[in-house]
C-alpha cells in the first residue's frame, strides 16, 4: 500500500469527469427531464379542465333537455285538449244539428199526414155530398152544400 | 515474483495479485521496470489502476452522453431510461440531503461519483485472473518483459487506496473550498476553533474539529478501500482453490465463486452508493451555517 502520484492523478481525474459531468452530460438530461415533467404536468391540468368543461356541458345539456321535456309536455297538454274540446264541439254541433234535422222532418211529416188528412176529409165530403144528392135526388142549396161539407169534414 | 522453476507459491500468486503495474521516476529516469520499483520516490504512477480508472471514467461519460443518440421528451427508450433513472436517483438523493442549501455542482459530481465508483467497483467481478494473464500475454509477445510472470497488473482501481483517496481528496478540497465560499474565511475558522468549548478552550477545540475535518476524507477514501480490497482478496483466495491439482476442491471453489461473486454485487453497489451520500453529506454540512 503505497502511496505516490497515482493519488494526485485519480484526483485529476476525477475533477476532469466531474467537470465532463457537470457540463456536458448532466444539464441537458435534467432540461429534457423537467420539459417533459412540465408536459406531463400541462397535460394533466387540460385533461382537468376539459374534465370540467365536460361537466359543465353535460349540466346545461341537463337542463335544456329538463326544458325541453317540460316544454313537450306542455304542448302534449295543450294539443290535448285542444283536441278533445275540438271534439267535444263538433260533438255539439252534430247533435244540435241532428235534433233539428230531426224535428224540421218530424215536422214536415205532420204537416203532410194534417194536409193528407185535410184532403181525405174534403174528398170524403165531397164524395158523400154527392152520393147523399144522387141517393136524394134533390138539389141540395149551395148554402146547404156548403155546410153540409163542412159538418162531414168536422165530423170525419 | 515468480520463481526461479517457474512454479508459483500460493504467497506468490496472491502477491502477484496484489502488485500494481508502476511506471514512475528512478534516479536513471522513467522506468517501468518492476524491479527498479523500490527506488521510486512519490513521482510514481500505478499505471493499471489509474488507467482503468481513467477507461471507466470514459465508458461513463461515453454511457451517459454519447450512449443516447437523441435526447427524446416524448418518450425515452433504451439507454435514456437508464440514465434518467440514475439521475433521478441521485437527484432525488442529493435534494434529500441538501434541503436549504442550493449548488448545482453537487448533482453532477454524485451522479459521477454513483456510477464512476460503481463501474470501478464491478471490475472485481472478472475473474481475476482473466485480466492480469491477458496483459501478461501481451506484454510478454511485446517484448516489455521476458516472462509473462513478470508483468504485474491490478485491475480493479477501487482496491488501489491511491484512488480511493485520490477521489476523497478532490471531496476534502471541495468541502474545505465550499466552507470558506459560504461562510467566509472567518466563519470557516470560527467554526473549527470556538466549537465545541468556547473561546478559551481554542487549542483543544481545533485538536477536536480538525480530527473531524480530516477524518471525513480519510474515513471516506479507506472504506471505499477496504470493502473492496477486503472483497479482492477473498476471490483471489477462491482462485487460488483452482490452482490445486484437486478437482473436489476446484469444483468448491467455483461454488464459492459463485456465491462470493453474487453476495458480491451487493457490496459493490452498497460501497459506490455510501460513496455518493456520504459526498453529498459532507458538502451539505460544508454549506451549512449554524450559528455557535
Amino acid at each position: 500500500m503505497n502511496i505516490n502520484a497515482t493519488l494526485l492523478g485519480q484526483t485529476l481525474a476525477f475533477v476532469i469527469f466531474v467537470a465532463i459531468c457537470w457540463k456536458y452530460v448532466w444539464p441537458p438530461i435534467i432540461a429534457i427531464m423537467e420539459e417533459r415533467e412540465k408536459r406531463i404536468a400541462d397535460g394533466l391540468e387540460a385533461a382537468k379542465k376539459a374534465d370540467d368543461s365536460l361537466e359543465e356541458a353535460q349540466l346545461a345539456f341537463d337542463q335544456e333537455m329538463n326544458k325541453a321535456k317540460a316544454e313537450a309536455a306542455e304542448i302534449l297538454e295543450k294539443a290535448n285538449s285542444r283536441a278533445s274540446q275540438i271534439v267535444n264541439d263538433a260533438t255539439e254541433k252534430a247533435e244540435v244539428e241532428a235534433e233539428k234535422i230531426l224535428s224540421s222532418a218530424s215536422k214536415t211529416i205532420e204537416n203532410d199526414v194534417n194536409k193528407a188528412k185535410e184532403e181525405l176529409r174534403q174528398k170524403m165530403s165531397e164524395l158523400i155530398i154527392d152520393t147523399s144528392e144522387k141517393i136524394l135526388g134533390d138539389e141540395i142549396s149551395p148554402e146547404k152544400h156548403q155546410e153540409l161539407l163542412k159538418k162531414a169534414a168536422a165530423e170525419l | 515474483m515468480a520463481s526461479a522453476s517457474g512454479e508459483q507459491t500460493s504467497a506468490e500468486y496472491i502477491q502477484h495479485h496484489l502488485t500494481n503495474l508502476v511506471c514512475g521516476k528512478t534516479p536513471d529516469g522513467w522506468t517501468c521496470d518492476h524491479n527498479a520499483v523500490d527506488q521510486m520516490g512519490f513521482l510514481a504512477f500505478h499505471v493499471d489502476s489509474l488507467g482503468w480508472s481513467i477507461f471507466l471514467g470514459l465508458v461513463f461519460v461515453g454511457l451517459f452522453r454519447l450512449g443516447i443518440p437523441k435526447l427524446s421528451t416524448e418518450a425515452p427508450s433504451g439507454i435514456q431510461n437508464f440514465v434518467e433513472m440514475c439521475i433521478e436517483f441521485v437527484n432525488d438523493n442529493v435534494q434529500s440531503i441538501f434541503t436549504s442549501a442550493k449548488n448545482n455542482l453537487i448533482g453532477p459530481m454524485a451522479l459521477t461519483v454513483l456510477v464512476w465508483v460503481f463501474l470501478m467497483n464491478l471490475m472485481d467481478l472478472v475473474p481475476v485472473d482473466y485480466l492480469p494473464t491477458l496483459a501478461g500475454q501481451v506484454a510478454e509477445a511485446t517484448g516489455m518483459v521476458e516472462d509473462s510472470k513478470d508483468s504485474y497488473f491490478k485491475v480493479v482501481p477501487t482496491t488501489d487506496p491511491n484512488i480511493t483517496l485520490g477521489m476523497a481528496l478532490a471531496v476534502f478540497v471541495l468541502i474545505i473550498f465550499y466552507s470558506i465560499k459560504i461562510k467566509g474565511l472567518k466563519g470557516f475558522l470560527a467554526e473549527l476553533t470556538l466549537h465545541p468549548f468556547g473561546k478559551w478552550m481554542m487549542p483543544v477545540n481545533l485538536v477536536l474539529e480538525g480530527v473531524n475535518l480530516i477524518a471525513k476524507p480519510i474515513s471516506l477514501g479507506l472504506r471505499l478501500f477496504g470493502n473492496l480490497y477486503a472483497g479482492e482478496m477473498i476471490f483471489i483466495l477462491i482462485a487460488l482453490m483452482l490452482t490445486f491439482s484437486s478437482i473436489s476442491i476446484g469444483l468448491l471453489g467455483v461454488g464459492l465463486h459463485l456465491i462470493w461473486a453474487l453476495f458480491h454485487i451487493l457490496i459493490l453497489a452498497l460501497q459506490a452508493f455510501i460513496f455518493m451520500v456520504l459526498t453529498i453529506v459532507y458538502l451539505a454540512m460544508a454549506h451549512e451555517t449554524e450559528d455557535h
